[in-house]
């Protein structure tokens, strides 16, 4: 298909999602009461469903737009926040926040999502110090790092759980379980400027993002400045999901099946690449979302579970499929 | 020579690892000159192009473009007049061969613009048809041959308009017949379109076909530089690789054959 047929295709699932997806839940609700704004049936609606829709399209597409950027700059399928630790050294960042109890720091940043950003950047520079040598990205050493800081960031958030008290450690357990369901539009309010951001600092760099496709050295000789672009993008990327992890908690896999379908609809171009990920993040995860507040009504599962659920299996296609 | 050179390494040096890859190399090249570097693997050559081109910084010594340090160029204006074909590449780029050609372009865009201009389309159709792969346009260079993507690397490099075409080993894994394509399009592009080529090869007959100069290097350094006839001699080429060649056919391009002893 056309990549601006495709986009416009996208557009148009993406609208529909944000019209419907709040209409279906677990409660049946009626349209009539809601749209005049009356009793239980209106808050469900504006407090409750349609705040939670619009995080989880905004979630998914930076998770989405991540994942895209982190395999064209590590020329790799399997590179995404979650599997290269950046969503973890997010996650220890948090945990870390509500165990000391900051709630908010001197500047009124909220202390949560402060200590994302940190957690997720530093990660995101460790692994660029492991793994980029003179002679470009060495894959292998990239993917195993990643590992292994996840694991020691999993293995210190354990032990923060354990200093924790009985409540704290709940908060901290359900919050690292991924979910997108809120009251109200503050935290949707705090993550659009970041997701808004990130899309236009990616899509500045998409002649940057295409060149490297073609490798460092064929992009650097082009007159790309590696270092310049491998920093505004981590940068960016570390930025969003650290303010996204602070609200959501880790949701993994997004980041790795979303670019990966868009690439046979919309081709490789980051021009369309980088909107179709942004707008089909944000479908996959609303409508995840949907089924994870749907299956075991009304219980509402955190959709984290969910597409980690549906990650592992595709990680593993993934990989297979690359032999 | 007597014109000014538009490339020039002034005793450049590279170290890694305490080695001493590159020592002392000086190297000149003319205006609309074909020079091609020789030497045995691990001779320095893949070092010297990208200190040519400036993806390395020398450690000693220095490189002019046209007069100006190398250095003192910004990487825009360095890729606007020298091109760059790399013999490591990724062994599967998901573009079409529009689209890779266009990335060429890059040293012309800024990031802000929208799109890229007719000018840029019209360069990358130029370079397209200057190649003689205009019909491949569309197709994905995971689908084309070698040779064939070779072709399209070259076209990339031409759509950079650039005066100064640098190539590493621009037929390794190539069959003869698109070994004889990439240098017959080598020398059109040399003496034709007056493009300055400097290529690095071990194929010393493929040296002798497109040269107007052959620079022999060994172990990092120079062995000697001239017209092909000189240099393709069996004492030297011998002296070059610590391989007896025989010269099967004389003249101004000789040909040469490994000799395999009696």
């Amino acid at each position: 298909m056309n990549p601006r047929t495709a986009l416009l295709v996208l557009l148009g699932i993406w609208i529909v999602t944000v019209l419907g997806a709040p209409l279906v839940g677990s409660q049946a609700i009626s349209l009539q009461d809601a749209l005049a704004g009356e009793g239980t049936a209106a808050t469900i609606l504006w407090r409750i469903r349609l705040p939670r829709v619009l995080l989880a399209i905004l979630a998914g597409g930076a998770l989405a737009v991540s994942g895209l950027a982190f395999q064209t700059l590590f020329r790799n399928p399997l590179a995404e926040p979650y599997t290269l630790g950046v969503a973890g050294g997010a996650a220890l960042g948090a945990v870390l926040a509500m165990q000391l109890e900051w709630i908010d720091s001197a500047v009124g940043f909220p202390a949560v999502a402060a200590a994302a950003f940190i957690g997720a950047l530093s990660v995101s520079l460790i692994i660029l110090g492991l793994a980029v040598t003179r002679f470009g990205v060495e894959v292998t050493t990239l993917l195993l790092a990643g590992i292994a800081i996840s694991i020691s960031c999993s293995a210190l958030i354990l032990f923060l759980q354990y200093l924790a008290d009985f409540t704290k450690t709940f908060r901290m357990v359900r919050w690292m379980m991924g979910g997108v369901s809120v009251v109200g539009y503050s935290e949707v309010l705090w993550i659009l400027p970041w997701v808004v951001v990130g899309g236009v600092v990616l899509l500045g760099h998409r002649w940057d993002l295409n060149l490297l496709l073609t490798g460092e050295e064929l992009a650097a000789s082009r007159g790309v400045s590696l270092m310049r672009v491998r920093f505004a993008v981590l940068g960016v990327t570390s930025a969003m999901i650290g303010a996204l992890v602070s609200v959501t908690g880790p949701i993994g896999f997004v980041g790795l099946i979303v670019p990966h379908m868009l690439r046979r609809w919309v081709g490789h171009d980051h021009l369309f690449l980088i909107p179709a990920c942004l707008l089909g993040g944000g479908i996959f995860l609303a409508i995840c979302d949907l089924g994870a507040r749907t299956i075991m009504a009304p219980a509402e599962l955190p959709v984290g579970i969910l597409t980690a659920i549906l990650g592992g299996p595709f990680f593993l296609w993934l990989l297979l499929a690359r032999r | 020579m007597t014109a000014a050179p538009i490339l020039a390494a002034k005793a450049v040096g590279w170290q890694f690892d305490g080695r001493q890859i590159l020592d002392t190399v000086d190297l000149e090249v003319g205006r609309g000159e074909c020079l091609v570097v020789v030497g045995p693997n691990g001779a320095g050559k893949t070092t010297l192009l990208r200190i040519l081109v400036g993806l390395l910084e020398p450690s000693s010594g220095t490189v002019s473009l046209g007069g100006a340090r190398l250095a003192s160029l910004s990487r825009r204006e360095r890729a606007r007049h020298l091109a760059y074909v790399p013999q490591i590449r990724p062994t599967r780029v998901p573009l079409t061969v529009e689209q890779m050609v266009l990335l060429g372009r890059y040293p012309y865009l800024s990031p802000f613009r929208g799109a890229p201009r007719g000018s840029d389309f019209e360069a990358v159709g130029r370079a397209l048809d200057e190649v003689g792969i205009g019909g491949l346009r569309e197709r994905l260079l995971t689908e084309l041959s070698g040779g064939e993507q070779q072709a399209v690397y070259v076209a990339t490099a031409l759509a950079q308009e650039a005066e100064v075409m640098i190539l590493d080993e621009p037929t390794t894994h190539l069959d003869p017949s698109h070994q004889r394509e990439i240098a017959a399009l080598l020398l059109e592009l040399n003496r034709k379109a007056e493009k300055t080529v400097v290529a690095a090869t071990h194929d010393l007959n493929f040296a002798s076909l497109i040269a107007d100069r052959i620079f022999a290097l060994r172990g990092g350094r120079a062995l000697a530089c001239d017209v092909p006839a000189r240099i393709l001699q069996p004492e030297l080429l011998s002296e070059l690789f610590r391989a007896p060649f025989e010269i099967v056919r004389e003249g101004e391009r000789p040909v040469t054959l490994l000799e395999l002893g009696r």
